[in-house]
C-alpha cells in the first residue's frame, strides 16, 4: 500500500512519555522462600517495577537481562535453573499485573517444590522490593499522518518508545501496543501493525526497537 | 543572605596551594618523586554549566521532559539545608543542583547550619555510629545536638514549599514542620542499614515527622512509616572530573606521571584507605601479571593530610616493591582533571572496595565507557550488573582473573564499557537527579 492511498486518521497519535520516581517498598526477601511470600503480598506497582519498568531502566542491554527477579535468582542466589525459568517470562504476554504476578509466583513455587534444599538458601544480598510513582508527560510530537508518525517516532526519547510499545498493553488490556493499535485502527495498516507487534524486545535494545518500527513504517509509506 | 551564585562557588572552597614536599608524590619502581609543578597549585574554579550545556549529552527529548516537569512546578520554591558549604559530596552536589533547579524556574535556596566544635564532634560521632560504630550516647551529646538545632531553627526561615534537610546534622529542624506550610523531606546520604541502636532510637522520632525520606540505595534504608524514595547519587558530565578531554591533554598528563600509553593500563582511583583495598589491588596485579602484560596505576589522595592514609600509602608502596610497572600517585584534592585523564587513558578500571557508599568512582569509570571491575559492596551493585555493565568480584583472585579476562577479550570489554556508559546516562547523571527532584516537588505539591 502506498502512502498516497492511506486514509486520513480520525484521531491523531499523541506521543507521550512517562517518568518514574522510584520508591523503596516495605517487602524484602533474603531467601527464595521469602521472595515467594513477598511476591504474593507486594503491591501491583512493585511487580510492574521489577518487570516492565526495569526493562526501561536497562533499555540499552541487548541480551541477558529480562527482569529483576531472574537477575537476583542468579546473581545473589546462584540458582541458574530458577533464573532461566523467570527470565523466560515475557511481559508482553500479559495484559494485567495480576496475571503476570501469578505466573512469576507459580514459577518460584514450582521450583521450591522441586528443590526443597533451596527454600532457606540465603542470597548474597537481599531482594528489596521497589515501586514507582509514574507521571505521564506529553511530548511536542502529534501525528496526523504516517509521515508525521514517522517523524515523531524518530524524534521522541526512548522512554516514549517504552511507554507506547511495552507499557501500553496494561493500558489497552489487549495483546498489542499503542503504535500497532493506531496504525491498524486509524490507517487500516494491519500487516504493519502485526509486524511491529512481533518485534522482540529481549534481544534488541530499545533504540533498535525504534529503528525496526521506523523501518516497517517507512516501507509502508514509500 | 548570599545569592545562589555566590553560594554555588564559595571562595573558601579554593584550597591553598601546597609545597612540593606536602602535595603528594609519584612512586614507581620503588622510588618516589615530587608531583609535576603544574599540579601543586589549585586551578581556578570552572564556571558552572547551564541547562543548555547538557543538550548535546542527554538529547532534546530529555531536555523537553525536564522543562515540562519544571513548568508543572513553576513557582514552587525549595530550600536545601546541610551542614557545610564546602568539602564533601553533599556540598559538591548542591553547588551544581541548586543553580540548575533555579534556572528551570524552581527557585531554590541553600542554607548551611552553624555550629560550634562541640556540635560537629557530636554529629561526627553520630555519623560513625549510624554506620554501625560503637558509641555510648550521653545525655550531654543529646543536649548539644538539640541545642544547636534549636539555635538554627530560630535563625532560619522555612517559607518555601519544600524543605530538604540533608543528613542527620540538621535533622531536628523538622520541629518547625507544623509552623510552616512546607513539605519536609529528609535526604539521607549515609548507609543506615546497621545503625547504632541508641543513636537510631534518639533520631528516629525526628525522622518520623518528615513527609518523605530519600536514600541513595535500597540497602541503606530502614523500615519507616513514611514514603522512602530512591535517589541515586549522580555525576556531572561537564565537571572537570568527567568532561571530554583533548587527546593531547590526556597524553601530556600521562607523560608527566610516567604512564606508558602504548601498553595496557589498569587503574584504581581512590583514597589510600584500607576499605578501598589498594593492597589487594596490587596483589591482584601480581597474580594477573603472570599471564598478561600491563601497568597498574593507583591514583588517590588523602595521604598527606591523614595519618591513616599515609600509613596505607606506605603499605601499598611496600607491597608494590621495586616493580616499575606499578605507578602510585598521591595527588592533592584539586587534581580532578588529572584523574579524568588517567581514567580516560585506562584500558580497565578497578574499584576493589571492601566497603563502599555509593561508589561514585565507579560511576565515573562507567561514564567514560571503561570496562570496570568492582567489589560487590554498598551501592556498586546498583551500577554494575554483573557481566552486563561491568564485573563484580569478591576476592583478590577474582579481581586478578577478571583483569586477565578483560585484557584478553577486548570485544567483551568494549561491550561492558558501552553498556556501562548507557547505564550512567540513564540513571546516574546530575540531570537524572534533577528530574527526580522535579518529580518529587510535583508529587509533594499535589499531596495533602
Amino acid at each position: 500500500m502506498s502512502g498516497k492511498s492511506l486514509r486520513k486518521p480520525d484521531k491523531p497519535f499523541y506521543f507521550n512519555t512517562s517518568e518514574h520516581l522510584l520508591r523503596i517498598g516495605r517487602e524484602k526477601a533474603a531467601t527464595l522462600s521469602e521472595l515467594s511470600k513477598a511476591l504474593q503480598t507486594c503491591p501491583d506497582d512493585s511487580i510492574f517495577q521489577h518487570t516492565f519498568r526495569t526493562l526501561q531502566e536497562h533499555h540499552f542491554i541487548r541480551q541477558g537481562f529480562s527482569n529483576d527477579f531472574a537477575h537476583w535468582s542468579l546473581s545473589s542466589c546462584n540458582e541458574p535453573v530458577l533464573a532461566e525459568h523467570l527470565a523466560s517470562v515475557d511481559v508482553r504476554e500479559f495484559t494485567t499485573i495480576g496475571d503476570l504476578r501469578r505466573s512469576i509466583v507459580d514459577i518460584v513455587e514450582r521450583f521450591l517444590q522441586n528443590h526443597p534444599g533451596s527454600i532457606t538458601h540465603h542470597g548474597h544480598a537481599p531482594f528489596y522490593f521497589c515501586a514507582s510513582d509514574i507521571v505521564v508527560l506529553p511530548t511536542p510530537f502529534v501525528a496526523d499522518s504516517l509521515h508525521g508518525f514517522l517523524d515523531g517516532l524518530n524524534h521522541v526519547g526512548i522512554h516514549s518508545i517504552h511507554h507506547h510499545f511495552i507499557e501500553a498493553r496494561l493500558r489497552l488490556k489487549r495483546m498489542s501496543n499503542d503504535f500497532s493499535h493506531w496504525l491498524e485502527k486509524e490507517l487500516g495498516l494491519s500487516a504493519a501493525a502485526d509486524s511491529i507487534e512481533g518485534i522482540d524486545i529481549y534481544t534488541n535494545t530499545m533504540e533498535e526497537v525504534r529503528q525496526q518500527i521506523a523501518c516497517i513504517v517507512a516501507q509502508v509509506s514509500n | 543572605m548570599k545569592s545562589i551564585e555566590e553560594r554555588a562557588t564559595p571562595k573558601s572552597s579554593i584550597p591553598a596551594s601546597k609545597s612540593a614536599e606536602t602535595a603528594g608524590t609519584v612512586t614507581s619502581g620503588g622510588t618516589s618523586r615530587p608531583l609535576p609543578a603544574r599540579v601543586l597549585t589549585p586551578p581556578a574554579p570552572a564556571p558552572l554549566p547551564h541547562m543548555e550545556d547538557y543538550h548535546s549529552i542527554i538529547g532534546q527529548a530529555e531536555v523537553n521532559a525536564l522543562r515540562f516537569l519544571a513548568h508543572e512546578v513553576k513557582g514552587k520554591t525549595v530550600k536545601m539545608i546541610n551542614s557545610t558549604a564546602v568539602g564533601g559530596g553533599v556540598a559538591e552536589m548542591l553547588q551544581r543542583l541548586v543553580p540548575l533547579l533555579s534556572e528551570l524556574g524552581v527557585p531554590t535556596h541553600w542554607d548551611v547550619i552553624t555550629g560550634g566544635k562541640e556540635f560537629f564532634e557530636v554529629t561526627k560521632a553520630f555519623h560513625n555510629a549510624l554506620h554501625g560504630a560503637n558509641y555510648n550516647l550521653t545525655k550531654a551529646a543529646q543536649e548539644t545536638f538539640l541545642r544547636y538545632n534549636e539555635q538554627n531553627r530560630k535563625r532560619l526561615h522555612f517559607e518555601e514549599d519544600m524543605v530538604v534537610i540533608h543528613d542527620p546534622q540538621p535533622l531536628a529542624l523538622v520541629c518547625s514542620h507544623d509552623q510552616s506550610h512546607a513539605k519536609w523531606v529528609w535526604r539521607c546520604h549515609i548507609d543506615l542499614s546497621n545503625p547504632n541502636p541508641q543513636v537510631w532510637e534518639f533520631l528516629r522520632p525526628f525522622i518520623e515527622q518528615y513527609d518523605a525520606t530519600i536514600f541513595s540505595s535500597q540497602s541503606f534504608a530502614r523500615q519507616l512509616p513514611l514514603p522512602q524514595y530512591l535517589f541515586y547519587p549522580g555525576i556531572d558530565p561537564l565537571s572537570e572530573k568527567n568532561k571530554e578531554l583533548p587527546a593531547s591533554l590526556i597524553q601530556k598528563i600521562c607523560d608527566e606521571f610516567g604512564i606508558d600509553r602504548s601498553r595496557p593500563i589498569v587503574t584504581q582511583v581512590s583514597r589510600f584507605d584500607r576499605l578501598k583495598d589498594p593492597v589487594g589491588v596490587v596483589q591482584a596485579y601480581k597474580l594477573a601479571r603472570k599471564s598478561v602484560d600491563f601497568q597498574l596505576v593507583l591514583a588517590g589522595g588523602g595521604a598527606s593530610d591523614d595519618p591513616e592514609g599515609a600509613a596505607v600509602l606506605e603499605e601499598v608502596k611496600k607491597e608494590a616493591g621495586n616493580d616499575p610497572d606499578i605507578i602510585i600517585l598521591d595527588l592533592p584534592p584539586w587534581c580532578a582533571l588529572e584523574i579524568n585523564a588517567i581514567q580516560r587513558s585506562s584500558t580497565v578500571i578497578v574499584q576493589k572496595s571492601l566497603k563502599e557508599g555509593f561508589g561514585l568512582t565507579v560511576t565515573e569509570a562507567l561514564w567514560k565507557s571503561k570496562p570496570t571491575i568492582a567489589g560487590a559492596v554498598g551501592g556498586i551493585p546498583n551500577q554494575i550488573i554483573n557481566k552486563l555493565t561491568g564485573v563484580l568480584v569478591h576476592s583478590v583472585e577474582g579481581c586478578a582473573s577478571q583483569i586477565h579476562y578483560l585484557l584478553t577479550h577486548p570485544e567483551f570489554a568494549h561491550t561492558l564499557g558501552a553498556n556501562g556508559h548507557e547505564h550512567v546516562k540513564e540513571n546516574f547523571l546530575i540531570t537524572t537527579g534533577l528530574k527526580r527532584w522535579l518529580l518529587l516537588t510535583r508529587l509533594l505539591a499535589k499531596s495533602k
